[in-house]
């Protein structure tokens, strides 16, 4: 109950405090009223009993000095007329002997003390009056008076303020319901207003301003802090917007700058490749139609140019593979790894038929993993023709291809037996036309490993190599196979 | 569309390449296999389209189309391109059917892709080995020229 006002609106909150606070007032004036009215009623009940008294010991000094009892009795009975008096009694000089009485209802004189009892008593209201005869008591007259009209006098006030309070009361709440618009009127209009804000983010809508206290001020510091975000809010959209502008910009630069470049490495397939055919050719020609008069020299030197355009057209396709590798669309699905390294080893083994040795190639069986099959086939034809290639000076090739869960993704790992490399230019590595071998020791392009490096990037992937000269290299290929690439 | 056939040894061999380099290296490769057949050489997308479907200087419609057996055609043309040059042959009634193959430095795989969509019968990337060369331009005209053969009278001409 105690806490039940929190829960109250504010509307009426100020209806109660104003009606407590009015109600408090009234029923304390009403209260004084009416004790004021009880005392002045007693009072007069009182007073009215002591002239009566006076005016009856008066009377009654004659005929109490001269012991005439009758007298007394008719005096006595004359107080029918007041029928407040219900009990009358005349006392000799000892306040004992009663000499007269007047006795209309249940009381009786023989159970009065004259000279101890006095004032309101037990629902009446009794007093004692000395008959006095020049200066020495001759007697005592007793009244005693019932309070019933004192009573019904004060359940009249009672009553009347009563009504008073409960009309009082209405009218207070007429006028309180009235009145309290003019502090809840604007508190609710402020609230009302922060909420639409808050609801349809609306920056526009203001409170209204209808007073020019302290509610009055409220209303406009919210306004103006309204204001204020607003104006924030429109800086922050500018920001926003030039962001995006200059985003838009970058990525349209990008794309003129991408399709240069796929324009470049077109015409280098294109175009630089064209030259080479012809040197190879010509070369070929001149082999094939002047041979009587070539000495060894001659044809060896010739020899030696078509090698060397060979290595040049090698060279030109590493690159347009690794440009190609960069810029494709990356489509995932799944892919059967193991399936994808039998090809491609089967491939390589064709291919480099002159370089066969004992022992092969072991695929680890049921590899698989989400990824993009043509960019994969370029990364583990790369990876495994290396492999081939670095074990061609062995006595025994072992290569090996496995793979292991790795978080929710695949660890793939190809290792060989072969010439392996220092681990101090590993850094080397994955950088384009950076070779740890010379071209008389093995043949290459240098362009290879940076492909596989950005085929696993395009995946979102890792690689790392392990390797000691003479012992083999390893190369560790971690693909998620559940999150997208690029 | 003329109902003539020609013995294989007789059709002709449109060859459509801008570069004079690779159009000596590719007859000499065609004599080297020891092949009759006569390479018509022309240097752009649009010299091709003449050669095809053009009129001589007397006016007469030339009969040149039908007494080819197939067309190498390069992508990298100056003016019309040989994509372009493939898609009006295959438009064109008279060579509709005829064996067209692209015959380029790029292996571009939407190109590729564009090639056969427009109706390329095969695509042959130029080796850089001539001795490559030679063997592809064997294949091409054993098994092109062949396929192309329809039976029945060799005209002399």
């Amino acid at each position: 109950m105690i806490r039940r006002w929190r829960y109250w609106s504010i509307k009426v909150k100020l209806v109660a405090l104003c009606l407590s606070v009015s109600l408090l007032g009234i029923l304390l004036v009403n209260a004084t009223l009416i004790a004021h009215q009880d005392k002045t009623l007693r009072e007069q009940l009182a007073n009215e009993l002591q002239v009566t008294a006076s005016i009856l010991a008066e009377q009654a000094l004659a005929a109490l000095l001269f012991q005439d009892q009758q007298h007394l009795g008719e005096l006595l009975n004359s107080l029918r007329h007041n029928p407040a008096i219900e009990l009358a009694c005349i006392f000799g000089e000892d306040d004992q002997t009663i000499l007269a009485r007047w006795e209309p209802l249940t009381g009786h004189c023989d159970a009065v003390d004259p000279v101890s009892s006095g004032g309101f008593v037990k629902g009446y209201f009794q007093l004692s009056h000395p008959i006095v005869s020049e200066g020495e008591q001759v007697g005592v007259l007793f009244l005693r008076s019932h309070l019933g009209d004192l009573q019904a006098g004060m359940a009249r006030f009672v009553g009347v303020s009563l009504i008073a309070i409960l009309g009082s009361g209405l009218l207070l709440l007429v006028i309180t319901l009235r009145l309290q618009r003019m502090i809840s009127g604007p508190v609710l209009d402020l609230s009302d207003t922060a909420n639409r804000i808050a609801e349809k983010g609306d920056f526009s809508l203001r409170a209204p301003i209808t007073n020019e206290d302290e509610l009055g001020r409220m209303a406009r510091a919210f306004n103006l802090m309204i204001e204020k975000i607003d104006l924030q809010n429109q800086q922050i959209l500018q920001s926003h917007e030039l962001l995006e502008r200059t985003v838009a910009e970058r990525t349209h630069e990008l794309t003129v700058a991408n399709r240069e470049l796929e324009a470049f490495s077109y015409s280098v397939s294109h175009d630089l490749r064209q030259p080479l055919r012809a040197i190879d050719g010509f070369s070929q020609a001149i082999q094939d139609d002047y041979r009587d008069q070539l000495d060894a020299t001659a044809t060896h030197y010739l020899d030696r140019v078509r090698a060397a355009t060979q290595r040049m057209g090698r060279l030109i396709d590493g690159m347009l593979t690794l440009s190609r590798v960069t810029r494709s669309t990356l489509n995932l699905r799944p892919v059967d790894l193991t399936q994808l390294v039998n090809e491609v080893a089967a491939q390589i083994q064709e291919q480099y038929e002159g370089m066969s040795l004992p022992g092969g190639i072991n695929v680890q069986p049921d590899m698989r993993c989400m990824g993009d099959v043509e960019l994969l086939r370029i990364a583990f034809f790369n990876l495994i023709a290396n492999a081939w290639k670095y074990t061609s000076r062995n006595s025994e090739r072992k290569i090996e291809v496995t793979a292991q869960a790795h978080n929710d993704g695949i660890e793939v790992r190809v290792a060989d037996n072969g010439a392996g490399f220092d681990m101090k230019y590993v850094d080397k590595l994955f950088v384009a036309f950076n070779r740890l071998h010379a071209v008389s020791e093995f043949e290459g392009t240098g362009i290879g490993l940076a492909t596989v490096y950005r085929v696993v990037a395009r995946h979102q992937g890792e690689i790392r190599a392990d390797a000691q000269p003479g012992q083999g290299a390893t190369f560790i290929i971690r693909l998620p196979c559940s999150r997208q690439g690029d | 569309m003329t109902s003539r056939a020609l013995c294989m040894d007789k059709l002709n061999i449109l060859l459509v390449e801008d570069n004079p380099d690779d159009q000596l290296l590719a007859i000499r490769a065609f004599e080297q296999v020891d092949k009759k057949n006569k390479v018509v050489v022309v240097e752009d997308g649009e010299q091709a389209l003449d050669y095809l479907y053009g009129q001589e200087a007397t006016g007469a419609q030339t009969d040149r189309a039908s007494r080819l057996g197939i067309i190498l055609l390069d992508i990298k043309l100056p003016k019309l391109n040989g994509l372009e040059v493939l898609k009006a042959v295959r438009q064109h009634p008279e060579t509709q059917w005829m064996p067209v193959i692209m015959f380029t430095s790029s292996d571009e795989p939407a190109e590729m892709l564009e090639a056969y969509r427009l109706g390329a019968n095969s695509y042959i990337k130029k080796p850089l080995d001539y001795k490559q060369f030679v063997n592809q331009m064997d294949v091409l005209a054993k098994y092109w020229l062949k396929l192309n053969k329809v039976p029945g009278e060799c005209l002399n001409s």
